[in-house]
């Protein structure tokens, strides 16, 4: 069965789980614990169907990885960090400075212009969906790996300050920052959702699938996902915003100690 | 008389560079544009305000307080009709709507929605408070313009920054103060 079958039918119980997720949480007096429900949630998917969501995203991206593009090539023939075609870890190292670009780059930027520099395709060709898969793909080599993201090229601290920069900008008719919610309020609860501040290993979780949503989430996603909870224009895919804050939480993790989830993460 | 002057002046000149900072410079907001005109705008057109607290990483020098509060509060507005309290079953559809003004996720007290604990707890607000004149006010403006009180504060200032209307502002303080009103009468969500 092709994965994109498998996912139809995995949707349609989806839709039904949420229901049923939704309606266990208003039925109840307490507030469940939304680590606790997502575990659950994770549980029943593993017993009903035998597979996770996130699971079926990196069958599809390692399809998309080994399928030839225009030049002929498949996306072996791309360096990610750690030489052409080696993944494990590779995500661990990123965002970094590629002398080939001469930029710094995530991994979703990285898979992006690899499908147009290595495999030929047009930026118009390249659909957002794939490079999530691909991206999930790549990113579940270093599921449970330590983040090792430690700005040293001049261009890599130039971004690194371009994110601690954003990240403390009070911006926008709500005046948010990222800071005012994951740091001056980390520990504490914005709903029912605990904040964490990088140092407490924000961003650690992703690429996951979020059920809530029924979508994968990237960690640029992620970032978007905030940006529109504030009222604040997303920014453009791979573009230096979410680059430079991706590399300046997990820089912050880094220097905690921090390890990825199991990737992809499972989560609300 | 000069040397007033002279410190007027002076104090007139470190305001108009405070308020002419900017938060990011030149290189960082070229770099922001490839996020887009809509993100970018965002940040070009920030104000000087949030600048400040930006820079200051939302804790104020004591010297620039009593400027920055006096700005602030200069921004409030009230409603034409002069009433500060309205009608409270339309404030509480404002104060519950996560889309309008959102207070539920950082206040709990709500009847309708489990509250966050980013602010304070405002239970039964009304009830331990009472209705005075001052009550009204202080309540008001806090909405108003809460760095009017806190500065650089993670409150959204609803009126200052647009949005809310000092009609609908008027509604939720009615919600928070009436005596009669669901979130004086109601247990909130979440209460034992
Ligand atoms: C209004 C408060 C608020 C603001 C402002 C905010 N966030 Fe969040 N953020 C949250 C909440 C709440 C969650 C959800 C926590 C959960 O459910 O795990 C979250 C989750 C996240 C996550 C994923 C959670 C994790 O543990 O990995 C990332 C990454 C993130 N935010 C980044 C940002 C960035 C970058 C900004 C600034 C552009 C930002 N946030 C601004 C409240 C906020
Ligand atoms: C993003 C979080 C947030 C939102 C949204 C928010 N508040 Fe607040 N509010 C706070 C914080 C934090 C404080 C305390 C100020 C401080 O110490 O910085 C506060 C203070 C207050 C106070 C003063 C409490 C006291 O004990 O004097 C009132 C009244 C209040 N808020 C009402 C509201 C109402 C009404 C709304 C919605 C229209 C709202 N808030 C939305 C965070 C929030």
């Amino acid at each position: 069965m092709s994965v994109r079958k498998k996912r139809l039918i995995l949707l349609a119980g989806v839709a039904f789980g949420a229901l049923a997720g939704l309606a266990a949480y208003t039925q109840q007096s307490k507030p469940l614990d939304p680590f606790e429900e997502a575990m659950r949630q994770r549980q029943m998917y593993l017993e009903t169907f035998g597979v996770l969501p996130g699971d079926l995203f990196v069958e599809e991206g390692k399809e998309l990885f080994y399928r030839k593009g225009p030049s002929g090539k498949t996306l072996e023939e791309c360096d990610f960090g750690k030489g052409k075609g080696v993944l494990e870890g590779a995500y661990a190292l990123l965002p970094k400075y590629f002398p080939d670009t001469g930029r710094v780059e995530d991994l979703e930027t990285r898979v992006y212009t690899c499908m147009q520099r290595v495999q030929g395709f047009k930026p118009e060709e390249i659909k957002r969906d794939e490079v999530r898969a691909i991206t999930t793909y790549i990113a579940s080599f270093s599921s449970k790996a330590k983040i090792q993201v430690v700005p040293k090229h001049p261009q890599e601290l130039a971004m690194y300050n371009l994110g601690r920069e954003l990240w403390y900008t009070r911006a926008g008719a709500r005046d948010m920052s990222c800071a005012v919610c994951h740091d001056q309020h980390a520990g504490q609860r914005v709903r029912l959702s605990p904040v964490r501040s990088p140092r407490q290993g924000l961003g650690n979780e992703w690429p996951a699938y979020r059920f809530e949503e029924d979508k994968l989430y990237t960690m640029e996603d992620r970032i978007d996902f905030c940006y529109e909870s504030i009222a604040i224009p997303k920014p453009e895919f791979y573009s230096d915003v979410h680059i430079a804050l991706t590399l300046y939480m997990l820089a912050e993790a880094t220097k905690a100690g921090h390890s990825f989830e199991e990737l992809p993460f499972f989560t609300r | 008389m000069r040397k007033v002057l002279v410190a007027l002046f002076a104090l007139a000149l470190a305001l108009a560079f405070a308020l002419a900072q900017r938060y990011l410079t030149e290189e960082e907001l070229k770099r922001i544009q490839a996020g887009g005109k809509a993100y970018a705008e965002v940040f070009v057109n920030q104000r000087p305000d949030q600048a400040l607290c930006s820079i200051h990483r939302n804790r104020l020098p004591a010297d620039l307080l009593p400027k920055f509060l006096e700005e602030q509060r200069a921004l409030i507005k009230y409603p034409a009709s002069g009433k500060l309290m309205g009608d409270w079953r339309k404030g509480g559809a404002i104060f519950n709507n996560l889309q309008k003004a959102n207070c539920f996720s950082c206040h709990y007290g709500s009847p309708e929605h489990l509250g966050g604990d980013v602010g304070p707890s405002l239970e039964k607000y009304g009830r331990n408070r009472g209705q005075s004149e001052a009550v009204q006010r202080y309540t008001y403006e806090v909405i108003y313009n809460a760095w009017a009180f806190f500065p650089c504060t993670v409150m959204y200032r609803f009126g200052a920054q647009g949005l809310l209307t000092p009609e609908e502002i008027a509604d939720v303080v009615a919600y928070l103060l009436d005596p009669e009103s669901d979130f004086n009468t109601k247990p909130a969500v979440g209460s034992r």
